[in-house]
C-alpha cells in the first residue's frame, strides 16, 4: 500500500493535533496540551475510483518551529503539507500563508492544503473573512473543527486525492 | 544527519571489544540492563530489508519482531533509504530527536532514535531512549516552554489580582450601598416629623427647606439602589438560552411608557444563544434613554440589528437633541448625566449599566454624536454571537 508522509504545520494552539486525534481515533480532548516535537499517526485512506488506497503518514510538529521546521529532518521526504490556522486568530492565518510559501520552496510540486481549525466557533464560518492568498482560485481551502468533526476526513481524503495525482 | 568520530562508541558488536570478565564491564553492563529493564533505552536490530531482527529492552516493547520496523516505528517513513545509506560509513549516525508514536489509542511518549550500522551483523541498529532535554532542540524547546509558562504564569497572577480588586470594589459598593440605606432612611423619617410639626401658615420657608431635603434624600436613595445594581451586574445571569431578539425587542417596545415618539425597529434580528437578562437591560436602556432625554414632544427613535459573522451589531439611535462629543467618554461613568438634577428622574447609571453589561459579555459599545452638525444620537453596541462566559 502506499504510504505518504503529510506534515501538520501551523502556529501553537490552532489545533493540529486535535484534527490528528480526530481523524485517527474520533476524539477530541478539551485539556490543551502543547506537542513537544513530533507526533506521528497512520490514517488509512480506503481507495476511490480516482485513486489507490493510501496510507497517510501524518507528522502533528511542534509549533514552536516556524519556517525552521524546513531545514529539519523531519521534513524529508514529505509528500504534502497540511498547513492549518485558527479562524478566530487571524495573526495564525497570516503564519498559515507564511509557511506555505515556506513549503513550496522546499518542496516544489507537492499538495498543499490550508485549514482553516476552529469554524465551531463561528455561526456562519464561511462569512468569517480570511486572507485574500487563501481564497484564490486553485488554493486548496477546508474549514474544520476538530471539535465536532466538521469537513475533518475530508480536509485529509482530499490530501490524499492530490497525492496520488502528483505521485501516482 | 551528523556525523560522529572515533570518540563515538561505534555500533559495530559492542560485545567483541568489551572485556565481559573485567570489573568495570560487568557493572556496566548491569547500568544498561538497569536502563533497559526500567524503560529508560531500548535496541531495535534490523536487517538489511529493514526487517526487525530483535529488540532489547521495555522500551521497545511495542516493535514487532519479524515484522518491517516501519510498522511499529512510522516516523522511519521515507527516511529508509537514509538508514540504508549508513552502510556506507559505519562512523555516521542518522538522528530522530522527540518523535512519539501512536500504538494503538496509546502513545509511546517522546523517544529519541539514533540509527547507525552494526558492521558485524550487516544490518542496521537503531537505539532508542527516552526523551530528555540534552538534545540541543529540546534544550531550546525547553526555554521556550519556560518562558512561555512564565508568561502565562504572570498573566494569571495578574488577572487573579484584577479579579480580586474587582470583587473587592464591588463588595465595597454593594456594602455601602445597602448599609447606607438606612441611616438615608432615619433621616427621611426624621424630616416628615418636622415637616409634620411645623405649622404651614407660621413658616412656609421651614416647611419648603424641609421638603427639599426629603426629595434630595430620596433621589440619594434611589442612586443608591442603582449602585447595588450595577455592582451585581455579571453576577446574577442565569444560563444561555435560545433569544429571538425581534421578539426581545418587540417586548421591550411594548413594555415602555406611551410617549409621542415613534420607535421603529429595522434589520435583521436572529434567534441567538446567549443570556436573556443583559441584552434585555442593555436595549431596554438604551431605547428608554432616547426617548427619555428627546426633548420634542414627538420624535423617532429606531432600534436597527445586522447579523455579522461574528456578532450581531445593534445601533439605537434617535433625532434627538444630540450628545457633545466632549461628554462621550464620561457618559459611561456611574453618576453621570447631562441634564440637571430636577430635571429627570435619571439617576446617572443607566450607560454605565449599559457599557458593563456589554463588555462583560465580551463585546464593545460607541456612540456617535454632534449636535453641532446635525441633531440625533447612535449609540452601536456589538454583541458577540458566541459568550465566552
Amino acid at each position: 500500500m502506499m504510504a505518504r508522509k503529510v506534515m501538520l504545520l501551523g502556529e501553537i494552539g490552532v489545533g493540529k493535533s486535535s484534527l490528528a486525534r480526530r481523524l485517527v481515533f474520533d476524539k477530541f480532548d478539551f485539556d490543551y496540551k502543547p506537542t513537544i516535537g513530533v507526533d506521528v499517526y497512520r490514517y488509512e485512506v480506503p481507495d476511490s475510483p480516482e485513486r489507490p488506497r493510501m496510507s497517510l503518514i501524518l507528522w502533528d510538529t511542534d509549533g514552536n518551529f516556524g519556517d525552521a521546521i524546513f531545514k529539519h529532518i523531519y521534513t524529508k521526504e514529505a509528500a504534502a503539507a497540511l498547513i492549518i490556522g485558527d479562524m478566530s486568530r487571524p495573526p495564525s492565518l497570516d503564519t498559515m500563508i507564511k509557511l506555505g510559501r515556506g513549503f513550496a520552496d522546499a518542496f516544489p510540486g507537492r499538495h498543499i492544503g490550508y485549514i482553516v481549525n476552529k469554524s465551531d466557533l463561528s455561526p456562519d464560518p464561511d462569512a468569517v473573512p480570511l486572507p485574500t492568498q487563501l481564497t484564490q482560485p486553485g488554493t486548496s481551502l477546508i474549514r474544520t473543527s476538530a471539535k465536532t468533526g466538521t469537513h475533518v476526513a475530508k480536509a485529509f481524503i482530499d490530501a490524499a486525492g492530490s497525492i496520488a495525482r502528483r505521485n501516482p | 544527519m551528523s556525523q560522529k568520530h572515533s570518540s563515538m562508541p561505534p555500533a559495530r558488536s559492542p560485545a567483541a571489544t568489551l572485556d565481559i570478565a573485567a570489573p568495570a564491564a560487568v557493572k556496566l553492563l548491569e547500568a544498561g540492563m538497569l536502563l533497559a529493564e526500567f524503560g529508560s533505552f531500548g535496541v531495535i536490530w534490523m536487517q538489511r530489508d529493514l526487517s526487525v531482527d530483535d529488540t532489547f529492552g521495555r522500551l521497545t516493547q511495542f516493535v514487532t519482531k519479524g515484522a518491517p520496523v516501519t510498522d511499529s516505528i512510522l516516523p522511519i517513513i521515507g527516511l529508509e533509504n537514509e538508514i540504508l545509506a549508513l552502510a556506507a560509513d559505519p562512523h555516521r549516525v542518522l538522528e530522530l530527536p522527540a518523535v512519539s508514536v501512536a500504538t494503538g489509542s496509546d502513545r509511546t511518549g517522546k523517544l529519541n532514535f539514533t540509527f547507525m550500522w552494526d558492521d558485524a551483523r550487516d544490518g542496521p541498529i537503531a537505539i532508542a531512549y527516552k526523551s530528555t532535554s540534552q538534545t540541543e532542540i529540546e534544550v531550546e524547546l525547553s526555554k521556550q516552554i519556560r518562558a512561555r509558562l512564565m508568561a502565562e504564569a504572570e498573566v494569571t497572577a495578574k488577572s487573579k489580582e484584577l479579579a480580586r480588586a474587582n470583587t473587592d470594589l464591588e463588595s465595597f459598593a454593594a456594602i455601602i450601598s445597602h448599609d447606607l440605606k438606612a441611616p438615608l432612611r432615619h433621616m427621611r423619617q426624621l424630616t416628615e416629623t418636622a415637616f409634620e410639626n411645623t405649622a404651614a401658615a407660621s413658616d412656609g420657608t421651614m416647611r419648603d427647606i424641609l421638603r427639599d431635603i426629603e426629595g434630595q434624600s430620596r433621589r440619594m436613595s434611589h442612586m443608591l439602589t442603582a449602585l447595588l445594581d450595577y455592582s451585581t451586574i455579571g453576577r446574577k445571569y442565569e444560563a444561555v438560552e435560545n433569544v429571538d431578539t425581534r421578539a426581545l425587542i418587540a417586548t421591550v417596545k411594548a413594555s415602555l411608557p406611551e410617549t409621542g415618539h415613534v420607535i421603529s425597529v429595522t434589520g435583521h434580528w436572529p434567534e441567538l444563544s446567549t443570556l436573556r437578562a443583559p441584552l434585555d437591560l442593555v436595549l431596554r436602556n438604551l431605547v428608554g434613554n432616547a426617548l427619555q432625554h428627546h426633548d420634542q414632544p414627538a420624535g423617532q427613535v429606531t432600534a436597527h440589528c445586522e447579523e455579522l459573522p461574528l456578532h450581531l451589531a445593534f445601533t439605537v439611535s434617535d433625532d434627538g437633541p444630540g450628545i457633545d462629543p466632549h461628554h462621550h467618554a464620561s457618559i459611561f461613568l456611574p453618576f453621570r448625566t447631562l441634564q440637571p438634577d430636577t430635571e429627570t428622574a435619571s439617576t446617572g447609571m443607566g450607560l454605565a449599566a449599559v457599557k458593563k453589561t456589554v463588555e462583560g459579555a465580551g463585546g464593545t459599545i460607541d456612540v456617535v454624536s454632534d449636535p453641532t452638525t446635525r441633531r440625533g444620537t447612535a449609540f452601536t453596541f456589538n454583541w458577540p454571537k458566541v459568550l465566552l462566559l
